[in-house]
């Protein structure tokens, strides 16, 4: 069986697909166990950016980001075609994959850049701008965070631990005792 | 919604950069290894979302050396040189037999690697320590140093049950373990913030002056510690030590309390520092990174105290529990893994299975 694209996967759980290729997709996916799944991963995901990504950032006005990331597009092509050679065969046709590569490239920027930059903050703590690695801490567990984003955390698993702890050079520490054995489980995580 | 056509497009790209969502993964265990592995169970382990991993490992291992098993660690990797790509799982306060199984279970996220094939995980061996302190493995996490002075205050813990248990009976251990339960419920603990590197906070706060515990017999003494706070960060501390023992240290650690407006104490990071300290020579301790406890909080007051010292022979020193009782210090620190693990056995099989616990050692 030929499965769906990915990308056309995304853009259908998102509905941004024509209306024609919505059907096709709706069709397959009736009889497909593995494309639904995925489908629905893609949901869950799409929910869990949304939650973080509601918001645009305060005092960002997105009519403005977007003429002047289509301004850049067009400078980018502009700048290309002054120091491209003059003698091509068909100029008009190779600008068009140039222009959707390039227009994803920004749109792909916009967005990773948006959603690192909303993702909350832990209760509590200042919300500064966090570009650095940063190992947190607190009664739920350890968490190495990056550009506002969790990269690594201790905790995942049942129970909350019995100690946390950190080093100024990047080590988080949490300390889980099982129920059952009382064996001790020390799991860590390093900035570097 | 304006962002309605980039959460796609950022979706379908990052999964055309990462193919399939079976997770890979492997045990290499060196060949001279003094653990084998039995089996190995990965449960729901998963890329769960985009740019996670979600770790929930058991493994069931053989101790085939002939030696008891005190403590081990696994180094977990997802991605060798990204922060947030590696972790490790240490089991302290073992004691396994040769021959004998034992497993290591261990719940992790890590950063999803991004690249060609599927996300992929390793479980590697870091280190074994024996019941004579000797260790094996490549120790790139430093794991000799944690795990030896986790088996150091582990035996220093029992040495005192046990005396406790012959001099108090079973009513004067079974007090001391209801004031470690109380301890254990009572300690504060804040969310807490670790930046390495540059701060943030355009406040440039003020100098505040560290006050330090000293412990009568540690081999260092530290002095004129300093750190900078505004508002609710302190940043780059820096103390000096002097080696006050007739033996070179090579490592050591400073636990650092910090105290809020509300007369509230938490150990808020330990600093610890590489040196070559002679006997009786001194040094600076510095540290570039900034701790932020949650807003509102004001640090009114620091203290220091020394943790551990690891001398240049390989041999270490640790506070006595004496020591740690006269400062105060039991009430802020948290117990040793051992002490947790024992109040566990008599929280869950009361006092005549710690004792017969105690008796294994």
């Amino acid at each position: 069986m030929k499965h769906v694209a990915e990308t056309e996967l995304a853009l259908y759980t998102s509905g941004d697909v024509s209306l024609w290729r919505r059907a096709a997709v709706r069709l397959h996916l009736s009889g497909c166990e593995a494309c639904r799944a995925r489908m629905q991963e893609y949901r869950a995901d799409q929910q869990a950016l949304r939650s973080v990504a509601e918001d645009l950032p305060e005092g960002l006005d997105w009519d403005a980001l977007s003429a002047e990331m289509t301004a850049n597009i067009r400078v980018g092509l502009a700048a290309g075609e002054c120091v491209a050679p003059r003698q091509r065969a068909t100029p008009q046709r190779s600008w068009l994959p140039v222009a959707v590569a390039a227009g994803m490239v920004v749109l792909l920027a916009a967005g990773l850049s948006l959603n690192l930059q909303r993702r909350a903050q832990a209760p509590g703590l200042t919300a500064v701008e966090d570009r650095s690695p940063l190992v947190q801490m607190n009664e739920s567990g350890i968490e190495l965070r990056a550009n506002g984003n969790s990269m690594g955390v201790s905790g995942a698993g049942p129970g909350r631990p019995v100690a946390v702890s950190a080093s100024m050079q990047g080590t988080a520490r949490a300390r889980y005792v099982d129920d059952d054995t009382a064996q001790v489980t020390i799991t860590s995580v390093y900035v570097q | 919604m304006k962002t309605k056509f980039i959460i796609p497009v950022v979706l379908a790209a990052v999964t055309m950069m990462v193919s399939g969502q079976t997770l890979a993964h492997k045990v290499s265990l060196p060949k001279d290894s003094p653990v084998a592995l039995i089996a190995d169970d990965w449960g729901d382990s998963g890329a769960s979302r985009a740019f996670a991993l979600d770790l929930h490992v058991a493994l069931s291992l053989r101790n085939t050396s002939s030696r008891r098993i005190h403590g081990i660690t696994l180094t977990v990797t997802a991605q060798e040189m990204t922060a947030g790509g590696k972790g490790s799982i240490s089991v302290p306060s073992l004691n396994v037999a040769p021959g004998d199984n034992f497993s290591v279970r261990g719940d992790l996220h890590l950063l999803r690697p991004l690249g060609t094939g599927g996300p992929q995980v390793e479980v590697s061996l870091d280190g074994v320590l024996f019941d004579d302190l000797s260790f094996y493995g490549p120790d790139k996490l430093h794991s000799r140093r944690s795990m030896t002075v986790w088996e150091l205050e582990a035996r220093r813990d029992r040495k005192y049950f046990k005396s406790l248990l012959e001099t108090a009976g079973r009513d004067g251990l079974q007090k001391e373990m209801l004031d470690g339960l109380t301890r254990q419920a009572d300690r504060p603990q804040f969310g807490v913030q670790i930046v390495r590197g540059r701060a943030t906070n355009n406040d440039p706060g003020r100098e505040v002056q560290f006050a330090f515990l000293q412990l009568p017999d540690a081999p260092v003494e530290p002095s004129d510690g300093m750190a900078r706070i505004a508002s609710n960060e302190v940043r780059a501390p820096r103390l000096q030590v002097r080696n006050k023992s007739a033996r070179p240290i090579r490592h050591l650690e400073i636990g650092w309390i910090v105290k809020d407006q509300r007369g509230q104490e938490m150990v808020a990071a330990s600093l610890p520092s590489d040196l070559a300290l002679a006997p009786g020579a001194s040094s600076q301790v510095l540290q570039d990174a900034s701790v932020r406890f949650p807003q509102g909080t004001a640090i009114q007051s620091m203290s220091g105290f020394v943790s551990s010292v690891e001398f240049a022979d390989g041999s270490f020193w640790i506070p006595s529990r004496t020591a740690l009782g006269a400062s105060n210090l039991r009430r802020v620190v948290a117990p040793s893994p051992e002490e947790e693990r024992l109040l566990k056995i008599y929280q869950k099989k009361g006092i005549a299975g710690l004792v017969e616990e105690l008796k294994k050692f």
